[in-house]
């Protein structure tokens, strides 16, 4: 079966499943199967956002002071959170719009993986305003041994959907003897059993890697260092809060059968699986951690904690998708976090830094202590 | 007994209802969600967005009934709640996750 940008077919789409049923033609929002994916692109509609209107001056003179070791902490982290927004901002529409059959639900993908392209819009903001040289990080994503571990382990299943469907797209159903890879079978439940263990894997990419990235950019903030950053990751992790559920969506979705009856048995049998992608996605993160913090660590932050909050996150995130928690961590070491991951528009301000939303393209940071001279107390 | 409704008889009363959480009792009124009456009791519960999307305030709701005023984006699993939208509706017993 090929796939056609427009399927002549006359069909009901809220028939359909949501993967592997008939191309979407018509891209159509009166009727829905799902409408939370339609509610979903109208909240990430609504936190729209561009990078530029953060001032990161300040943010230069931060780094320029960072010592060493909280420099190499400071731009691994960067190099880890470009790398995670530049397989999101493809990925989702390589994999999924071939094989998706819901137009809220394709529209949603492209949504999604669009906010990600602003995410990386935004490394690229930081990186210009504080190195003269970007192109020896963004160089070192592709050839630094840790950052390339990480990429392995975040592109191995999209890859290998994607690898099925192009043979699904071309050949059809049938083994195929693929040069360089050997047989390769392509059946109906192999092809949902990669796509659900796909989004398992973006699921943890997006609720746990993220997470672990967001306490490292906080962690500076904390101390009132690269603050800038900091509310541009607060952006950040204000649609990765959204992408997360949507994700927990289709998971929570495929296994419930209400959506494709294949899918629940698939997603039953896989249970063994996507807790393990949860687990080793844990232990590689704290492997990470490990590498952040070699040189010495931070206040406030060290391998060790971060570790902990892996695990803590870990757990909360795979009882959100039904599975057992893992780790004995069962409380979150890094209460802080909250005051930074929370959303504006509601009136807990975290220390002294603004609100973002007030910032908008309003103000910028180049305040001197000469602005003060005339203030008498 | 547990359920969690979609809007409905989400009329507010005067009432106050008892939260059991472990060992203690907090008095919650229909009047705000549970996050903010959890918080103001010196309970220190998870967040992140405050308004159901986010699901990091997902709390274990073993028995009692709660309603949303909106429904959350966030999916609710059977047998939690989403503190910072749901308004308690009865004595209810809840619990972090274990």
């Amino acid at each position: 079966m090929s796939y056609s940008t427009f399927n002549r077919k006359h069909f009901d789409s809220t028939k359909e499943p949501m993967f592997f049923g008939e191309n979407v033609n018509v891209a159509r929002y009166d009727q829905q199967k799902h409408p939370i994916f339609e509610k979903l692109i109208e909240k990430q509609l609504s936190f729209f956002w561009r990078p530029e209107e953060v001032d990161l001056s300040t943010d230069r003179k931060d780094f320029q002071r960072l010592e060493e070791h909280e420099q190499h902490i400071f731009l691994s982290n960067l190099k880890y959170q470009t790398l995670l927004d530049s397989v999101q901002g493809r990925s989702p529409n390589v994999a999924l719009l071939p094989i998706v059959s819901l137009p809220e639900l394709e529209t949603w993908i492209e949504t999604w993986s669009f906010s990600e392209t602003i995410h990386s819009r935004s490394y690229t903001h930081i990186i210009r305003n504080i190195v003269n040289d970007p192109s020896k990080i963004f160089d070192d994503i592709v050839t630094n041994e840790e950052i390339t571990k990480r990429a392995d382990s975040v592109s191995l299943y999209y890859d290998r959907l994607i690898e099925m469907v192009n043979i699904y797209n071309t050949m059809g159903m049938g083994t195929f003897s693929i040069p360089g890879k050997g047989d390769i079978e392509i059946s109906m439940p192999k092809l949902k059993k990669a796509l659900y263990l796909t989004i398992a894997s973006v699921n943890v990419l997006e609720a746990i890697r993220f997470y672990v990235s967001f306490a490292c950019s906080f962690g500076f903030a904390e101390r009132t260092l690269m603050e800038g950053n900091a509310k541009i990751i607060k952006l950040i992790a204000r649609d990765e809060a959204l992408h997360l559920t949507g994700t927990q969506h289709m998971l929570n979705l495929m296994a419930s059968g209400k959506d494709d009856p294949e899918m629940a048995i698939i997603a039953a049998e896989c249970q063994d699986e996507m807790r393990q992608i949860f687990i080793e996605a844990a232990e590689q993160e704290k492997e990470w951690a490990t590498y952040l913090f070699k040189d010495g660590s931070m206040i406030g932050l060290n391998a060790q904690i971060l570790g902990q909050y892996v695990e803590y996150i870990t757990n909360v995130r795979m009882q959100a998708v039904g599975l057992e928690a893992y780790f004995e961590t069962k409380h979150n070491p890094i209460p802080w976090i909250n005051a930074w991951l929370v959303s504006d528009n509601v009136q807990v301000a975290p220390q002294e830094a603004e609100i973002s939303s007030y910032l908008v393209g309003q103000t910028d940071n180049s305040l001197d202590d000469s602005d003060f001279d005339d203030f008498d107390l | 007994m547990t359920s969690t409704s979609k809007p409905q008889g989400d009329e507010k009363t005067d009432q106050v209802h008892r939260v059991l959480l472990g060992k203690k009792q907090i008095l919650v009124t229909e009047d705000e969600p549970l996050l903010v009456q959890l918080e103001r009791a010196g309970i220190h519960v998870e967040y992140q967005c405050r308004e159901g999307y986010c699901s990091s305030c997902s709390v274990k709701l073993l028995w009692g009934h709660v309603i949303y005023p909106f429904e959350p984006l966030a999916w609710v699993q059977s047998g939690y709640l989403l503190a910072c939208c749901a308004i308690v509706k009865s004595d209810i017993e809840i619990a972090f996750f274990d």
